[in-house]
């Protein structure tokens, strides 16, 4: 239980850029240096997290689950959460005090470009991870013009397209 | 917005919403649960900043970008520093446990009914539409956000260079803000000058 805290701690504060940049090392931990399972085994567990709601490094508690049951889930979530959470509060907590500061008003005005050029990165890895198709291409834009013209709600949304995919699927 | 000048001792009028501790919690676990297929952070700002108007839009957005080069899942992290915004440590907390928790056990449940029952082909094809339908949030909030970047050549030119390199090229995150992040601050401060 201990060595799952302490495989996951580590990655938690390396886990920079969000929680898929620790996938390959995860895997190499897990399956090579522990075997704690196989290599189709990890696949499996990966392919579930990205399935399941919330952040995909919850993968964590799979493998946990995996190796030591219910407690191991509890452990190896700590250790890739609490690490990076107690890391971004401090960061958070001077960001918000060094508030009205000529700097700070810079950073703020200089990290605006630089986020919208993510948030579109981030799109198009998406696409690309899908596979994008006609079907997944159109979806996205419906989303995007339904969230822009009206205020619907995030719930509606998921529900929505998960209504219409199991139309698709069940009736082509 | 701030229509009125705050012309008392307080520099920046606070236009925030009181929001209680367990409404706060409530709604982070509405969208840990909710939010599929990557985009985390869109379905985040749809709902916080478009819909419940509980922070702006220039103080998510510099969160997002703390948060993102922070270690840590980004919408995590970014839900953690909402909920600091909002309710100091305790707001924190609560956020992260919203996030994370619900959708624990939900993970659980699945890695439960997966051992028992084996692969759905349905739920694969209903997740690659979620998928697909985090990118349309993101598309959404991408161009909410970048209409109200300033009209000058370096920002658009930063943002373009950011979405090539990140996106197009698909180069490691850290370095290209390394290099691009202290242009970029750099320029916004001789602009005020």
């Amino acid at each position: 239980m201990l060595a799952l805290l302490l495989v996951f701690a580590p990655l938690s504060i390396l886990s920079i850029g969000g929680g898929q940049a620790t996938i390959p090392e995860m895997q190499h931990q897990a399956v090579v240096v522990h075997s704690w399972l196989s290599n189709g085994e990890f696949a499996d567990l990966f392919a579930l997290s990205r399935a399941a709601p919330g952040p995909s490094s919850l993968i964590a508690a799979l493998i946990g689950w995996h190796v030591f049951g219910f407690w191991g889930a509890v452990a190896a979530t700590l250790g890739m959460f609490l690490p990076s959470s107690l890391l971004m509060y401090a960061v958070g907590a001077w960001w918000h005090r060094s508030q009205d500061s000529r700097l700070r008003r810079a950073i703020e005005r200089g990290l605006t470009p630089i986020a919208v050029g993510l948030v579109f990165a981030g799109a198009i890895t998406i696409l690309r991870a899908a596979h994008a198709g006609a079907l997944v291409l159109a979806t996205a834009g419906a989303v995007c013009l339904l969230q822009s013209a009206t205020r619907i709600s995030t719930h509606a949304t998921v529900g929505a397209v998960t209504s219409i995919y199991l139309l698709i699927f069940y009736f082509t | 917005m701030a229509a009125e000048a705050g012309s008392g001792n307080e520099t920046r009028p606070e236009i925030r919403p009181s929001v209680g501790l367990p409404r706060l919690l409530a709604e982070f676990v509405r969208l840990g649960t909710v939010t599929f297929g990557g985009g985390l952070q869109s379905w985040i700002h749809r709902e916080i900043v478009d819909r419940l108007g509980w922070v702006d839009e220039d103080t998510f957005l510099s969160g997002m970008t703390v948060a993102r080069v922070v270690p840590g899942a980004n919408g995590v992290n970014i839900a953690l520093y909402i909920g600091f915004k909002l309710r100091g440590a305790a707001g924190a907390a609560a956020a992260v446990l919203g996030m994370i928790v619900p959708a624990f056990c939900v993970i659980l449940c699945l890695g439960y009914l997966y051992r028992r029952f084996g692969h759905l082909p349905a739920v694969h094809f209903v997740l690659a539409g979620l998928a697909a339908a985090g990118v349309g949030a993101t598309l959404t909030m991408g161009i909410k956000v970048g209409r109200r970047l300033p009209r000058d050549l370096a920002t658009s030119l930063t943002a373009v260079a950011v979405f090539a390199l990140v996106g197009v090229l698909q180069l490691p995150m850290i370095p290209v803000l390394l290099a691009l992040v202290p242009i970029s601050v750099g320029l916004a401060l001789l602009a005020k000058r």
